[in-house]
């Protein structure tokens, strides 16, 4: 993975974030350096806090770093962004709740000032490629989230972007849904060829969708491990079953966590009533 | 006629989030026209056996025979009176309207002009506009123009209020998301701050609705040879109180249909507030 400054990948650099606020100074971020060649995976994994949204947010261009450099595709997220080179989907599913399905996925193309014909055809298809067809004529209400973050996912397919941007994009939905999801965007990934940074708290997703999971710790967030998944890019359901997936879950979790001394976290010790 | 619109407009916006809305609103119709409708027929004989009685003087208080009656002797006058009075509350609404909407969306994009226009027009607000009629019929003559100037002063700050709000109601991330597409702003405006403001822009609509007939009735009565308000006064003079009470009677009529006419516009232009049934995955 030994790519250079100006690839044609997601590329972070010694960027830190330091708010200050009076004369109270928070250090969100330091020190964090990451590459991410086309066409690559890899996923920002961390407890609530650790900033890693907020090293999405700055490649998204709606942040920006107090130090250090970041690059989507060799250029700047700002340039990026005009450039319409990424999509960002966010855990919300952000939908217009007055406009149905199908125009809510045309929005994006709406937005770049596609003609309609066009858009509409391009939301079709990746209406159909998500596996909403049927409910383009639907109101955002009228789904369940998981709908709802399938039509989010459409409309960031329909840029065709270089860069796929998600923030925890199956946060709000439960394990059974998430997972389905999970191996959906990998079929969904290797059509498109897009690059991905994915930012999740769940190691198993963590481990499904990447090629590199780095390890994020709070106070001040920064980047303390990284772990490769030596999967390649043809993943199918059965790679769960794999002894491999244990034992980068295994390995994630001790990075988290620390090594398992114990099988409950020190922090919180189980009042001795409760152990009966 | 009037009653029906306004319980058929009730009922629609009652059934707002998830209540299964066309079972609910089938169900419940009937019951929210008869059961306004009883009471009105109940309180109408009482009114009727009051006045025939003799405790109440007619002039006090007409019976609703006599009502009726004024209509089948002025009917035609009354009607074209009317109208006439509903051409300018329904020209102040729709320039007060407007106007309340374009300076919100003015005030939205140019901070300055929020800062200074908008305390005068709070101030505004605050000036008895009755109070200054014979100024306006001074400045505007005795026709419609100063009729419509009050009545678009008391219909454009409610708007001007609501539509500030609902132009900011937008999710911060769906304003998120329309930056990271690079949207304009111009398309931030078309696209999210206006629909997102509907259902303020609705409550303002609703609010001006009747206050529009009230606005221009009560200016017809400072100066005006036409209208219902110069029906009223001119009515009162001759102690006709059954035509007065027919002209107030059709006054509420129409501002009701207007009210109704509003609502369902709501329900037309805004869907997505009234569908929520959730489809499972």
């Amino acid at each position: 993975m030994g790519s250079s400054s100006r690839s044609g990948g997601l590329t972070i650099r010694d960027v830190g974030m330091v708010y200050r606020r009076r004369d109270q100074v928070t250090t969100a971020l330091t020190g964090c350096t990451l590459d991410i060649p086309e066409g690559g995976w890899a996923s920002l994994i961390g407890a609530s806090g650790c900033g890693k949204s907020t090293l999405l947010r700055i490649l998204a261009d709606i942040v920006k770093p107090t130090s250090g450099v970041a690059l989507v595709g060799g250029v700047s997220p700002a340039e990026a962004r005009s450039a319409r080179t990424f999509a960002l989907v966010s855990q919300q599913s952000t939908m217009l709740p007055w406009r149905k399905i199908l125009a809510n996925v045309e929005l994006g193309l709406e937005v770049a000032g596609v003609d309609k014909a066009a858009r509409r055809r391009s939301a079709e298809e990746a209406i159909e490629l998500v596996g909403l067809k049927g409910f383009e004529q639907a109101f955002p209400s009228e789904l369940s989230g998981g709908m709802r973050q399938r039509a989010a996912i459409a409309r960031a397919l329909t840029l065709k972007p270089r860069f796929l941007l998600m923030d925890e994009p199956f946060g709000a939905l439960d394990e059974i849904t998430r997972e389905k999801l999970n191996f959906e965007l990998l079929r969904i990934l290797k059509e498109t060829s897009a690059t991905l940074l994915l930012v999740t708290h769940s190691i198993s997703e963590a481990i499904i969708l990447s090629d590199t999971v780095a390890v994020m710790s709070p106070r001040p967030g920064r980047i303390s491990h990284r772990v490769e998944i030596g999967f390649g890019h043809d993943r199918t359901n059965a790679m769960r079953d794999d002894p491999a997936f244990g034992a980068y879950e295994a390995e994630l979790r001790h990075a988290l966590h620390g090594p398992a001394s114990s099988a409950r976290p020190a922090s919180h010790p189980i009042p001795a009533f409760a152990i009966h | 006629m009037a009653l029906q619109t306004e319980a058929i407009a009730k009922s629609g916006s009652l059934s707002w989030p998830g209540l299964g809305p066309t079972a609910r609103a089938l169900s419940s119709r009937p019951r929210a026209v008869l059961a306004p409708l009883a009471v009105l027929i109940i309180v109408l004989a009482l009114w009727q056996g009051l006045a025939a009685s003799g405790a109440i003087s007619p002039l006090i208080l007409p019976s609703p025979t006599a009502i009726a009656g004024a209509f089948a002797i002025d009917g035609g006058n009354l009607f074209y009176h009317a109208a006439y009075t509903t051409m300018e509350a329904l020209s102040g609404f729709v320039l007060g309207n407007l106007l309340g909407l374009a300076l919100a969306v003015a005030f939205l994009y140019s901070d300055l002009s929020r800062r200074t226009v908008y305390p005068l027009a709070m101030a505004a607000q605050a000036v008895p506009i009755v109070a200054i009629a014979p100024a306006l019929i001074l400045w505007f003559g005795n026709g419609m123009a100063p009729k419509v100037f009050v009545t678009v002063f008391l219909v454009f700050f409610p708007m001007l209020v609501n539509a500030l709000r609902g132009l900011r109601s937008a999710d911060a991330e769906v304003m998120e998301l329309l930056y990271t597409l690079s949207a304009s702003p111009r398309q931030e405006l078309v696209m999210v701050r206006l629909p997102a403001s509907v259902p303020f822009l609705f409550n303002a609509l609703k609010i001006s609705a009747c206050a529009c007939f009230v606005a221009a009735i009560v200016a017809e009565w400072i100066a005006a040879d036409r209208g219902l308000g110069h029906l009223i006064v001119l009515y009162g003079s001759q102690y006709r109180m059954p035509q007065v009470w027919a002209a107030v009677l059709i006054g509420t009529v129409v501002s009701m249909a207007v009210y109704g006419l509003v609502v369902l516009a709501e329900a037309r232009l805004a869907p997505w507030l009234t569908r929520q049934r959730p489809i499972s995955d």
